[in-house]
């Protein structure tokens, strides 16, 4: 299961956070736990460098993209190779819809079609969608261009 | 950092003007959503206000039953505009909105209408949004659609339509399992997600029919397979056969291994870990196999990307727990990665070399350690510290350097469970290395100057207090204990008294110092460590108003609490519940011990925990066992327990009741012990009874049974049988054992059991008391002081020829199983090649009396083997039973 995708500001406040499986009393503690991660580690990372951790039975892959950090965790199947593939397909499309590696403020001006790009990969804790151009077009509605 | 958990739009003053969501409020943005209403419908403005519905979700906003619900109703107005983008948003917000079921039936009609358009991705998405929000009626109405979307033309629609089931599997599965037909065609779509989603269903669909998933297995390893993900699952699913079938018989070589072997080869560096994963977790994987999956791991350790150097090193850490030496190859690279920047790596990266490494590198490691220590979080640290104690119990010689290590870190800035850890590992290297223990000892003493944790200073108080008298220079740990009772709480305070009672009851000299540190106690502040200095100053004070014999204080101080602690909490609070004008009394509280769980007693050679472990589990168990006999009042007039066997398995494996058997040996009679445990969670177990026929053990006669009224699922339970036999004389015979009960269906999912049930019966294995049952294995320091002690007066000697034997070491332990006794100064071992050995032997037989015995095997050429026994003890007659064993074994 892909427990959680968060998406927070440089500075830790968080921009999107969308978790599966994940009782609500739980997520408090993993929305300061991944930013403190992030805070910790982050720092000088170049962007999309992949970044990994364990936190008991539970994997984290995270990274950087322009002024946004990035943080997926899964467990079971989802492991860390798992998640690098989810993260990958996260961030090709964040910069898909954004033109670049965004800047809050394009991230934010971007929100929804960001928000269409996360429905189509990650769907209840199941990667669903990995291709970045069958993405681009799914969010608007077009039918896939290999078929 | 700034504050990490507050949202965007409570930045400061200066980013105001960052945020397009800038003073973003949920009031004011319903309020908005009245534009979903207007007959005229602006799609971009509309969509504006979806994503800050999105925007304020996606924070962690929460909407009450009555805006959800007005919001639900006004987006479904949005069907009427034709506006494409504004209708995958209108997907995503119903998503998120996920109504309540009464609702759903305003936009079911809308999405069913999407679900036949002709335009595919309406299609795909209606697909999504009917089976997040659709429940089982309705799921039966649009079941047609959904099997035909499973195999439709356009990969989106499909792949929507078998995520879709997987989450359903869930909830409806006896609708989705209908589907199998169609899933297993998609299982061969050209699309490669598609044939992805198909082989992950269609596996959850037929989990549990092996013969399908190995048909399954063995068609795709043989076809192709199209994107690395799927790839994925079928090594999972490969693995999940191979350990189903085991090996096959006629090559002696493993089904699908050159698959999974093949695999290691793949393009996809996530194809190659599972492959690399699913070969080290072969079950009795030969080095041959694992060689490949270990090499292309070690290539991985030097990879630039940090994901693949943690799986790498995650996943020989668990291959360095099974088979150190294959990893061994790998400790260069590995001893690199110590410096790595990811502290999780590098964590990895330690404890499996402190599990590969010999004990020569042990200082060289230890050195790389110390300087690592300072800059990983505690969790961190956890892992390393019990690496290390794994390290020292493998090598107990190095024990000062991992010692001082030890001690190092516990001087150290560190959280609770962080000590904890420390302070456990330390007990248990002071248990199980003698040699450390003083020095171990006074490192806790240190410790506990300057510990911040009162659980932890009690704790070791209470460990300090039990080994501590027992030490060459008990004097020196009184000053750090008497500071506790100048310094501490009030708890850590009753726990120094208590500690300073035992030195003073076991080591004489220091006992008037304690009295005059135990008289100051008196003037404490605090009532229980008053009581407590006053009871131990009237117990150790020997008038005979508390405690009578010094025996008695010594088993009032350090004996055990008799009394399970979860009974004694169930009683005083029924007491509490119901007051009474009586006061407690402790001997209501039952003895009977609960019976761990199936799952906590499968898990395999689980170590002590330290602190919270008995100190030494023969002895106890031994104590856990008279106790619960004396409990029984059929039992009770059995006199002492002079011994309990080792339990012997009376089933197999992993059979439908697993039963084993400890015998329990007094003077006059012999207890069996029949520890039963159900493990078919469809069945209840009542009245059970162990039928036993004793016709093959002439000389016992059953007098009592103790049956079970009740065995359910994974609750062991215990059967006793009593046989009387002939006093003091080593009695043998053979049982055959029934078991015999009512078993009763149970509904698995209310876990209640049917009224009537079926009376059965279960033949389990034979048993035989025998005559190394009555002797103790309990050894001298030196033998030949003890031999000549004893004196010859009852020495009985005689020659026996043992036949034809495979060799020296064979026949020396077949008469050192069959008297039960224990080998004293290692004479059990016999050097290779060699033609004649010695071996001597000391035990204790019933009746309490000693016995030694010496014996002196020789091997000729034809491997005939002969012995002298010498044998001598207090009692002749104990003499002439053991030659009886020999003679007769």
């Amino acid at each position: 299961m892909l427990l959680a995708v968060l998406i927070a500001n440089s500075e830790g406040n968080i921009l999107v956070e969308r978790f599966n499986g994940v009782p609500a009393e739980e997520r408090l503690h993993w929305r300061s736990f991944l930013v403190k991660l992030g805070a910790d580690n982050l720092k000088g990372v170049k962007n999309e460098e992949l970044l990994v951790a364990s936190h008991k039975s539970v994997y984290i892959v995270y990274t950087v993209l322009g002024d946004v950090s990035i943080f997926v965790v899964g467990k079971d199947e989802y492991d860390e190779l798992a998640l690098s593939e989810a993260i990958f397909v996260i961030t090709s499309a964040i910069k898909d819809v954004c033109g670049k590696a965004p800047t809050e403020r394009l991230f934010l001006d971007k929100y929804g079609k960001i928000c269409l790009c996360l429905d189509e990969i990650v769907w209840k804790g199941l990667l669903e969608n990995t291709d970045r151009d069958r993405i681009k077009r799914l969010i608007r509605l077009k039918p896939p261009t290999d078929f | 950092m700034a504050q990490p958990l507050v949202k965007k739009d409570d930045d400061r003053d200066d980013e105001m003007d960052y945020s397009p969501f800038m003073g973003i409020e949920k009031g004011a943005v319903l309020q908005e959503a009245r534009v979903f209403n207007d007959p005229q419908l602006d799609p971009r403005r509309c969509s504006q206000v979806i994503t800050k519905l999105l925007y304020l979700l996606n924070q962690g906003e929460t909407f009450t039953k009555i805006e959800a619900t007005e919001v639900f109703f006004a987006v479904t107005k949005l069907f009427q505009s034709k506006d494409v983008g504004l209708r995958r948003m209108v997907y995503l917000m119903i998503k998120e909105l996920s109504p309540s079921a009464d609702e759903v039936i305003i936009v079911t009609s809308s999405l069913m209408k999407d679900m036949n358009s002709r335009t595919d991705m309406y299609r795909a998405n209606a697909i999504r949004v009917l089976c997040r929000i659709t429940d089982g009626t309705l799921l039966t109405q649009i079941e047609r659609y959904l099997k035909q979307a499973i195999v439709d033309k356009n990969p989106v629609v499909a792949s929507a339509a078998l995520v879709s089931g997987i989450h359903l599997l869930q909830t409806n599965p006896e609708i989705v399992k209908r589907w199998s037909n169609e899933v297993q065609e998609a299982v061969q779509s050209r699309a490669a997600l598609v044939q992805f989603h198909a082989l992950g269903l269609l596996h959850q669909i037929r989990q549990n029919d092996r013969l399908a998933v190995s048909k399954l297995v063995t068609s795709l390893t043989r076809g192709t397979v199209r994107s690395p993900l799927a790839q994925c699952l079928l090594i999972r699913y490969t693995s999940q056969v191979i350990r189903e079938s085991g090996m096959n018989n006629q090559t002696g070589e493993r089904p699908f291994y050159d698959y999974l072997e093949g695999c290691l080869r793949h393009k996809a560096e996530m194809v190659i870990f599972e492959a690399a994963r699913a070969i080290t977790e072969l079950s009795g994987v030969t080095s041959r196999e694992l060689n490949p999956a270990i090499t292309v791991l070690q290539l991985f350790l030097s990879s630039s990307k940090p994901v693949l150097r943690f799986a790498a090193v995650r996943t020989l850490n668990k291959v360095a727990m099974t088979h150190p030496t294959a990893v061994t190859n790998c400790n260069i690279d590995m001893e690199s990665l110590i410096s790595d920047q990811n502290r999780s790596i590098a964590t990895l990266a330690i404890t499996t070399l402190l599990k590969t490494g010999n004990e020569s590198s042990v200082d060289r490691l230890m050195k790389q350690i110390t300087n690592f220590m300072s800059d990983i979080a505690d969790e961190f640290k956890i892992v390393v510290v019990e690496a290390i104690r794994s390290l020292c119990l493998k090598f107990p010689l190095k024990y000062r350097s991992l010692m001082n290590f030890l001690s190092n870190i516990l001087r150290e800035e560190g959280g609770f469970d962080y000590k904890k850890a420390i302070v456990d590992s330390i007990v248990i290297l002071i248990r199980d290395i003698p040699d450390a223990k003083e020095s171990g000892l006074l490192h806790l003493c240190e410790f506990i100057e300057d510990c911040e944790f009162t659980y932890l200073s009690t704790q070791i108080l209470h460990f300090l207090g039990n080994e501590g008298p027992k030490t060459s220079d008990p004097s020196k740990y009184i000053r750090y204990i008497y500071n506790r009772v100048i310094l501490e709480n009030a708890t850590v305070r009753a726990a120094a008294v208590s500690t300073l009672a035992k030195f003073g009851a076991m080591v004489d000299s220091l006992k008037p110092r304690i009295f005059i540190l135990l008289k100051r106690c008196l003037f404490d502040n605090d009532d229980e460590v008053r009581d407590r200095a006053t009871l131990y100053l009237n117990t150790l004070g020997g008038d005979g108003s508390v405690v009578e014999t010094e025996g008695e204080v010594k088993e009032f101080l350090f004996g055990s609490f008799d009394v399970p602690l979860s009974n004694m909490e169930t009683s005083l609070k029924n007491y509490i519940q119901d007051p009474s004008e009586e006061s407690f009394d402790i001997n209501s509280v039952p003895k009977e011990v609960k019976s761990q769980p199936l799952a906590e007693k499968k898990a395999p050679g689980k170590k002590p925990t330290g602190l919270s472990a008995p100190p030494s589990a023969p002895a106890s168990a031994a104590d856990a066992y008279e106790k619960l006999l004396l409990s029984i009042p059929e039992f009770a007039s059995f006199g002492k327990l002079f011994k309990s066997s080792a339990p012997v398995e009376l089933t197999e494996a992993e059979t439908e009741y697993a039963v084993n058997v400890v015998k329990h040996i007094f003077d006059n009679h012999v207890v069996l012990q029949y520890n039963c445990t159900n493990t078919i969670p469809e069945q209840l177990l009542e009245n059970v009874i162990v039928v036993v026929d004793a016709s093959d053990a002439e000389e016992f006669a059953e007098i009592a049974s103790k049956p079970l009224r009740s065995l359910p699922y994974d609750s062991p339970g215990q059967i006793f049988v009593a046989f009387e036999k002939p006093g003091g004389v080593p009695a043998v015979g053979k049982f055959s054992n029934v078991l015999r009960f009512i078993v009763k269906e149970v509904d698995p999912s209310t876990g209640e059991a049917e009224e009537d049930g079926v009376e059965d019966e279960y033949q389990l294995e034979d048993l035989e008391v025998v005559a190394a049952d009555y002797m103790l294995k309990v050894g001298v320091s030196n033998f030949k002081n003890a031999w000549e002690s004893m004196g010859s007066d009852f020495e009985r000697l005689e020659e026996y020829g043992l036949g034809p034997r495979d060799s020296l070491t064979e026949a020396v332990n077949a008469v050192i199983s069959l008297l039960g006794m224990q080998p004293c100064e290692g004479t059990e071992v016999v050097a290779t090649n060699s033609r004649s050995h010695t071996c001597l032997l000391s035990g204790v037989f019933i009746g309490n009396v000693k016995v030694l015995v010496r014996l002196s095997f020789g091997i000729d050429a034809q491997k005939e083997v002969a012995m002298k026994l010498v044998v001598r003890s207090e009692d002749e007659s104990v003499c002439v039973a053991i030659h009886e064993i020999v003679a007769s074994g």
